[in-house]
């Protein structure tokens, strides 16, 4: 397998009046095609800044600063904005979180997939609307021709989810990325958005990326799973291996304080004691040190992703604490 | 995540980095301070009149030059300044009480109150300002003058001579009994959202009483809006109040008001341009100074309406 | 068995809107529908549901935050629900809340010092003199230092701005706390925080807690018994190791596998629940569940199923539910 996307090294920076504050500090990421990743993290790590950076998409004040991302053999982060609208869409589709600001409330939900097909495939009308109903079809959206003519407002969340999707796939693209898609939905709902997007990726051969801060979520989704913390990637493996070995401490810390419904009921879950710093506010040497019962005085130097010993080789983590311990 | 915090603190270091709102902070910190200090600033008497100079272009002894009748253009703009200032305070603070009073009550308790403000507001908002100006010029004024001059005769007391208590009793009174409708309307919106909002709904679940609620967590949050209006209110009302003596239906000559000496100025503008030039310039430069301090107040208030 | 704080009977609330040019048209949510449930002193009751289910609305009706359409609470011996504000200001300080959005649970022009004195003083819990030791005593309650009483809002991060509005609920000492998706809002390693949090003062206070989650595996691990809510009506309510052992009502199971598992092979083979919920504006008629149930049968869209006991403390409202393990469709 050859990698589709691979992010070296990037950072990310916000312009404060203070000057630069570093949000995303050397994320390092690879993605195989037809492979399905899952960036998990709390707010303000960094994990939808990075994918929008791929797509020219960050917000003002916010400026990707260093590193590189190639996709396809040629690095996003150097291509014109205009290159970048071509990419956008035909060849990466993005699911943004809220389907109700992510729509135009004022146009049809077909016409609205028509415009990308138009704009992504220069297609001719009709047939755009053909695809359009397709495409509704193909999300599982119950009587696409009626629903293609429906605005925003008429349909359910779930429904309007279906519908970004749709968008997302309209260009056919070879790499989706979804950014929560599930977090404004119900529990119900989220686990058809879940299976629709498993199918479709095996449907049309895509390579999808997932961000959430929901690890169980992601465990039924993704081939592969990277752990952010404070704008870095903290560890990244199979997601077997992140659930039956975690190694960071953070991602023990994370999986040990997730509630199931499989095995014993405690009542206290154990926590991981502070709070995530601010975008632009970490702490110097590793940025989880602070939080951490394990810390030493070797955390005060950044750690750098390494990988495991006697694990996947894919398996990689950036602590020199457990590492020291396994060898 | 930025929250809109130590809203005065922020809002201050945002708009000192706006340079039209601090130029026009200062054009109004100037005009508050002359306003204040006139009588001793004004190098003249603003009545006195000065026969061999009548007319004469700007100079050494009067600055800006005298009028037709030989006052001190400068000193009656400094005059006209204090009648601009007490006229725009006046009708802005009847308005803004007014306004809040009646836009918090009908916004926080709603129901019939509510809805019976609400039409009342856009009742009073269908009067044409310089019609009702201008009605009450002409049917009242007189009247009223008259029977002042008889409490005066009757009583000797000086104070039934001063015309302008006339003036702005009624024309600027009536000005701010019909202005109060957007500063209700503003207050109404803001109070429904902030009423709203959990820290509101908590204040209520922890028993306070509503009149608590409102004076402590629902109209200080409802502040900042209202003071860009009040900026911009000040600077509507002083371009009001020019408008209508200008039109000979504001303030009665010869107590200075900016709208009067351009009135004055018009007519002689040909021979005396400096008797136009100097009101109008300095009506122009205050009203653009107080559309900058709005604006910069605006922005520094609601940071989140900027790119 | 334990005593009986709040016994709730029949409890609705319907919201009336109005559309049209002139507010003609009246249109009614039923947003809570004939909410029978006792909350015992000291347990832990959820409720959990998808969103639109009336379980928040429950929690603001029994506060009388939202004055019910319908029913009952009573609460030492007094029916309080539909009371105004002067005749509830005594039960305030008893029954408290704690709301989801700890950016606006505060008001962000009070220090968190003034936030909490507010209840104190206008309850005269405490007097000026001692109010200084009263509101170190609460922040050290809820984890935190005396010195965050000076501190605003907005210096505060989420979690420990959960942590003041838990504190000022507590200022006035009460016996009952709704949360109302009180950990929801909160980053994934701070809400493992805040549950224990909650967990130690209900110890430490002998507090009752009306827990409103979405979440069902966290309602699991901490609950005394979970009632389950879909279209403002009570689906079922059992102790929390029945329900998540053997769930009895159609959507309760279906709800259980849609939580997804922190088990990559777990996952991916779960039974699913097909279409969406109903709008609260028009709901089906009969059992509202009837039309994505897969047991549903023609008693279903007609007849509301009744609130019944199937087994010991374990309330269904089905018709194919007859008892534990039981689906029994001959005798509807």
């Amino acid at each position: 397998m050859t990698a589709l996307l691979e992010i070296k090294g990037l950072t990310i920076d916000i312009a404060r009046d203070n000057g630069p504050a570093r949000v995303v500090d050397g994320i390092d990421l690879s993605l195989d095609e037809g492979e399905s990743l899952g960036i998990v993290g709390e707010s303000g790590c960094g994990k939808s800044l990075t994918m929008l950076s791929l797509v020219g998409l960050l917000p003002n004040r916010i400026k990707a600063t260093g590193g590189k991302a190639m996709f396809a053999g040629r690095d996003l982060l150097k291509m014109s904005s205009r290159d970048l609208r071509k990419v956008r869409g035909s060849e990466i589709g993005f699911i943004f979180q809220d389907p109700m600001t992510s729509l135009n409330p004022v146009m049809r939900v077909g016409d609205q997939i028509v415009e990308a097909l138009v704009y992504q495939k220069n297609m001719a009308k009709p047939a755009a609307m053909a695809r359009a109903v397709e495409l509704l079809d193909l999300v599982g959206i119950p009587a696409p021709a009626e629903r293609a003519r429906a605005f925003p407002h008429e349909l359910s969340g779930g429904m309007r989810q279906r519908v970004m999707i749709a968008m997302g796939l309209a260009g056919h693209p070879r790499l989706l990325i979804a950014d929560e898609p599930t977090t404004a939905l119900d529990v119900t709902i989220q686990a058809q958005i879940v299976d629709l997007v498993r199918e479709l990726k095996d449907k049309l051969k895509m390579s999808v990326v997932w961000i959430t801060h929901d690890l169980a979520l992601i465990a039924g989704l993704a081939d592969r799973i990277a752990v952010l913390y404070a704008g870095t990637v903290v560890e990244d493996a199979p997601v077997s291996v992140i659930f039956d070995r975690p190694t960071h401490p953070y991602t023990r810390g994370l999986l040990a304080s997730l509630p199931t419904l499989a095995g014993a009921a405690m009542a206290r879950l154990p926590s991981i004691g502070g709070t995530p710093p601010e975008p632009g506010r970490r702490p110097p040497g590793c940025p989880f040190a602070p939080r951490c019962a394990q810390a030493t005085a070797v955390c005060q130097t950044v750690p750098r992703l390494a990988p495991v010993p006697g694990s996947d080789p894919r398996h990689r983590v950036a602590c020199p604490v457990v590492l020291q311990e396994l060898t | 995540m930025e929250q809109p915090t130590n809203l005065w603190r922020d809002a201050w270091k945002r708009l000192r980095r706006n340079k039209l709102a601090l130029a026009g902070l200062a054009v109004v910190a100037f005009l508050v301070f002359v306003a204040a200090f006139g009588p001793w600033l004004a190098p003249h008497d603003y009545l006195s009149q000065n026969l061999d100079l009548r007319s004469v272009p700007p100079q050494a002894a009067h600055w800006f030059g005298t009028d037709d009748l030989g006052r001190d253009v400068l000193s009656r703009l400094i005059y006209g300044a204090r009648t601009a200032f007490l006229v725009a305070v006046a009708v802005t603070l009847i308005a803004v009480g007014i306004g809040v009073i009646l836009g918090a009550i009908a916004g926080f308790y709603g129901g019939t109150f509510d809805r019976f403000v609400m039409w009342f507001t856009d009742m009073t908002m269908s009067v044409p300002q310089l019609l009702l100006v201008v009605v009450i010029n002409a049917s009242l004024k007189q009247p009223i003058s008259t029977w002042m001059e008889t409490q005066y005769l009757a009583s000797l007391n000086p104070i039934w001579r001063n015309t302008m208590l006339a003036d702005f009793v009624l024309v600027f009174g009536s000005m701010a009994l019909i202005s109060w409708p957007p500063y209700a309307r503003l207050v109404r919106a803001q109070v429904l959202s902030i009423r709203s909002r959990p820290y509101v709904t908590a204040a209520r679940a922890l028993g306070l009483t509503n009149r608590i609620i409102l004076a402590r967590y629902v109209l200080p949050n409802a502040m900042g809006p209202l003071v860009v209006a009040v900026s911009a209110g000040l600077g509507t009302a002083m371009v009001l109040e020019s408008a209508f003596s200008f039109l000979g239906v504001g303030v009665t000559p010869p107590t200075p008001s900016w709208g009067n000496m351009i009135s004055d100025g018009l007519r002689v503008w040909t021979n005396s341009p400096h008797l136009l030039v100097a009101p109008a310039a300095v009506l122009a430069v205050v009203t653009v100074a107080f559309n900058f301090l709005g604006d910069g107040l605006n922005d520094a208030l609601n940071p989140k309406g900027q790119k | 068995m334990t005593q009986t704080l709040l016994s709730i009977k029949g409890l609705s609330k319907r919201f009336d809107l109005r559309a049209g040019a002139f507010g003609q048209t009246a249109i009614t949510v039923h947003a809570l529908d004939d909410f029978t449930a006792d909350i015992r002193a000291g347990e832990t009751l959820s409720l959990v549901g998808e969103s639109g289910c009336g379980k928040s609305t429950t929690g603001f009706c029994l506060l009388n935050l939202h004055r019910p359409s319908g029913g009952s609470v009573i609460y030492d011996g007094q029916d309080i629900a539909g009371l105004d504000e002067d005749a509830m200001r005594p039960f305030r300080r008893d029954l408290q809340i704690v709301f989801q959005d700890p950016y606006s649970t505060l008001n962000p022009r009070m220090t968190i010092g003034e936030a909490l004195s507010e209840p104190i003083l206008f309850h005269k819990l405490a007097t000026k003199a001692e109010l200084p030791a009263r509101l170190a005593q609460l922040l050290a309650d809820v984890g935190l230092t005396p010195a965050f009483a000076r501190r605003y809002p907005h210096e505060l991060s989420g979690g420990q701005r959960q942590r003041v509005a838990i504190a000022r609920a507590l200022a006035c000492q009460p016996r009952f706390i709704v949360c109302d998706e009180a950990i929801s809002a909160l980053d994934v390693s701070v809400q493992a925080q805040i549950l224990n949090l909650l967990l130690d003062l209900q110890d430490k206070y002998g507090l009752t807690y009306l827990f409103i989650a979405h979440d069902l595996a966290v309602v699991r691990h901490i609950s005394d018994r979970v009632g389950v809510m879909y279209l403002g009506r009570l689906a079922e309510l059992a102790p929390a190791r029945d329900l998540f052992a053997r769930p009895l009502h159609p959507y309760t199971r279906a709800l259980l596998s849609a939580v997804p598992e922190p088990d990559p092979r777990a996952a991916r083979s779960r039974q699913r629940l097909e279409g969406e919920v109903p709008s609260p504006l028009n709901p089906p008629q009969g059992c509202r569940f009837h039309t994505r149930c897969p047991l549903a049968r023609d008693p279903c869209k007609t007849k509301v199923p009744a609130w019944r006991e199937v087994a010991p403390d374990h309330r269904v409202a089905c018709h194919a539910v007859t008892g534990k393990d039981q689906t029994n469709w001959e005798t509807p």
